[in-house]
């Protein structure tokens, strides 16, 4: 039996509800106009571009079996020091100018360990070290990729994305995706649903993707087709196609989409609808749920659905929110069921607009995302991507992670797979707040730590 | 692992007593059983095996090197069972552990242990200057634990590894008698290697076990040997050998000095 004043107030709840977490803090209609310049004519084109990459993986040696880099003591003298390395009786000794480091041969029959001991027991060496194999990582051939996706591989510099809008970014600030991609890439039947807006089904970056057209809660039907952008955008970033010589790279390049829609025309839509969608993705095969948006007021039901979705072995994903208070949105806030996602930006620092609180797990960039949009959203003439900025462009981030470790780990629970993307992050904000803390929760999500070995020393 | 260890040295032992014995053919008899000789000293061996773990699609290799004391019992006809006991070192380098919550790679210095072995001799022709034996071999490594911190997680972690290897080894000899007191041979050996590793990963609340087996790696060798009685009393015995597989060799070494009793 419900009471009147308990009608009120679900009543109030569900008018109240403003997805605005969804809806990102910027305008599509200013990346839009920048777009055009940014990503326009003078970039060289796709056809021209050849990527070699290896066919072939074999285990190789982690390092070089017979060389080792050695470096002195400041206060050693550089003829003793060549001296000393010549009386071990290494076969060739060369040293490397500008920083003092000595690569050296080890003497036949004799390993890398052993060398190594050896030359640590002598007190004038600083250092010794084995001879790393290195190997060019995974780079997609997506044009956008180098210069623009900076969330993915950041290599410092200027992030041009408009005359006015020149953002320095710091090298290393990124998800370590290149890495994380030599090890996978995900697979096609892990599937990450996308509760939002909808998807825009035609896109050249989405279209060979689809599970299917999904399901539209607003207007009941089995076409998720994107009313706003909003969709399509966090749909791109989670797993757009992939080195496929178009647009932009996707953090899971192989696993697929599934459009769930649960707002109407204009963006906003009710906890039904969200509830409705979570379950029927779960019901559908979906591996991850990403949901970039949310209420600021909780509901069992709502919770309810996440759980269902959790117990199903769903991943579920949803953003922290954009009001920059210390309130997480619902259902991120749900913290047994869901990973909430606050948001970061080209320097590694957390987004002023991000919400923050006890809930908030991890942080992925989302301030200034490139991403899908629809072409009629975009306009004629205009490329169909924007820049975008909101918690709901960190979330798809960690959605790609979940579904990448999905691929490899099926056997890990959603719990473990949970654990191992907060516990796997960097700590961005150690000198402010060390440990986890309520504004990056364990960190910036590190997809390298996630997904490469370890190496046992 | 942990759980089937009794089990492997139960069978491990039936097996060296059955190398011990059984090899030794039906001219040794009942007499054969009777200590004759005794000898005892000290041998270095060193071993190489390609093995694919289990669940794996890239090959590694096991090396181990041993020190063990050996004691030596001639049963009269020619029959000799040595028994050794001692240290081991095994590298497992390339080894990767994928199936738990995050991966890992050894490339740690080669583990620490014990060995166990058996081996036996038993004369079966001789012709002309050539003899012909049977030979059966096993080798036992266990004890081999460690552990190492996980660093650079949000949370504190740590792995534990334990690992265990057992290799037996049957096949004829050919001794070339000629030299009397340097006895040369020829051995070809059907070489069968079992290994378990098991890992154990904690990263705060987040654990996962795995383990990797290599279970009847089946490989032949080719070896030559010299068996030298430097005196009376002391004898000094070298092998070494070679394991050929689809794309590369293996290799095996042994040297040892022993002392007549």
């Amino acid at each position: 039996m419900t009471t009147p004043s308990g009608r009120i107030a679900r009543a109030v709840t569900a008018l109240l509800i403003v997805l605005c977490a969804g809806l990102g803090t910027s305008d599509g209609s200013l990346p839009r106009r920048q777009l055009k310049k940014a990503v326009g004519p003078s970039l060289r084109p796709p056809a021209g571009l050849r990527v070699e990459r290896p066919r072939i993986r074999r285990r190789a040696p982690l390092y070089a079996p017979d060389r080792v880099l050695v470096r002195f003591r400041p206060d050693v003298d550089e003829t003793y020091a060549d001296g000393l390395l010549r009386s071990y009786g290494f076969p060739a000794v060369r040293r490397i100018p500008g920083i003092g480091v000595y690569s050296v041969r080890t003497a036949a029959g004799v390993s890398v360990t052993e060398t190594l001991a050896m030359l640590r027991r002598n007190g004038d060496i600083e250092l010794a070290r084995p001879d790393y194999r290195a190997r060019l990582a995974d780079v997609p051939n997506d044009p956008y990729f180098l210069n623009y996706q900076y969330n993915l591989r950041n290599r410092g510099g200027i992030l041009d994305i408009s005359p006015d809008i020149q953002p320095q970014t710091t090298a290393g600030a990124d998800i370590k995706a290149t890495t994380a991609w030599d090890v996978t890439k995900g697979g096609a039947e892990t599937i990450i649903a996308i509760v939002d807006t909808g998807v825009d089904m035609t896109h050249p970056e989405l279209v060979s993707k689809l599970v299917s057209s999904g399901h539209d809660f607003a207007n009941n039907d089995d076409d998720a087709t994107d009313d706003v952008w909003h969709g399509t955008h966090v749909a791109g970033i989670a797993a757009a196609d992939t080195n496929n010589a178009v647009g932009i790279a996707g953090v899971a390049w192989n696993c697929r989409i599934l459009p769930v829609k649960v707002t109407d025309a204009t963006g906003d839509g009710f906890y039904s609808w969200i509830i409705d969608g979570i379950i029927w993705a779960a019901d559908h095969g979906a591996d991850v749920i990403n949901v970039s948006l949310g209420g600021n007021y909780p509901d069992p039901f709502l919770e309810d659905a996440c759980k269902y979705a959790h117990d199903k072995g769903a991943v579920v994903v949803a953003a922290a929110g954009n009001d920059g208070i210390a309130l997480v949105l619902y259902p991120a806030a749900y913290d047994a069921y869901v990973l909430a996602v606050a948001a970061s930006d080209y320097n590694d620092e957390i987004a002023d607009f991000s919400s923050f609180g006890p809930e908030v797990d991890v942080a992925a960039p989302g301030v200034w995302i490139l991403a899908p949009a629809p072409q009629w959203y975009v306009g004629d003439g205009f490329l169909p991507y924007l820049f975008g900025s909101g918690t709901s462009m960190a979330a798809p981030h960690v959605a790609g992670l979940a579904a990448l470790i999905k691929s490899v780990k099926p056997d890990l629970s959603v719990d473990d797979i949970m654990k191992l993307i907060r516990y796997t992050a960097d700590d961005i904000n150690r000198t402010a707040h060390p440990g986890r803390d309520d504004y990056a929760g364990y960190g910036r999500i590190n997809m390298t730590r996630a997904l490469a070995p370890y190496i046992l020393k | 692992m942990r759980d089937g260890r009794g089990g492997i040295r139960g069978v491990l032992a039936s097996l060296a007593l059955g190398v011990a014995i059984g090899l030794a053919p039906a001219q040794a008899s009942v007499a054969g059983l009777k200590v004759e000789s005794l000898a005892a000293g000290l041998f270095y061996e060193n071993l190489s095996r390609t093995v694919v773990w289990k669940g794996d699609t890239a090959s590694s290799k096991i090396q181990a090197s041993l020190i063990t004391a050996r004691a030596e019992l001639g049963f009269g006809k020619g029959v000799v069972v040595g028994l050794s006991a001692g240290l081991a070192l095994t590298d497992f380098k390339g080894l990767t552990f994928t199936s738990l919550p995050v991966n890992l790679q050894y490339d740690a210095p080669p583990l620490k242990g014990f060995c166990l072995g058996a081996e036996a001799v038993a004369p079966l022709v001789k012709l002309s200057e050539f003899e012909i034996s049977g030979t059966g071999r096993v080798v036992y490594s266990f004890g081999m634990s460690k552990t190492w911190p996980l660093e650079g997680f949000a949370v504190e972690g740590k792995a534990a590894g334990n690992s265990s290897w057992v290799e037996a080894a049957l096949g004829p000899r050919v001794s070339y008698l000629f030299f009397g007191r340097v006895l040369p041979y020829l051995e070809v050996s059907a070489r069968w290697l079992g290994a378990g590793f098991e890992m154990t990963e904690t990263l705060g609340d987040l654990a996962g076990t795995e383990t990797k087996r290599v279970r009847g790696d089946f490989s032949f060798s080719v070896t030559l040997g010299v068996d030298a009685t430097v005196t009376d009393r002391v004898a000094i015995k070298a092998r070494g050998g070679i394991l050929p597989f689809a794309g590369g060799v293996d290799s095996l070494l042994s040297l040892g000095v022993l002392y007549k009793f």
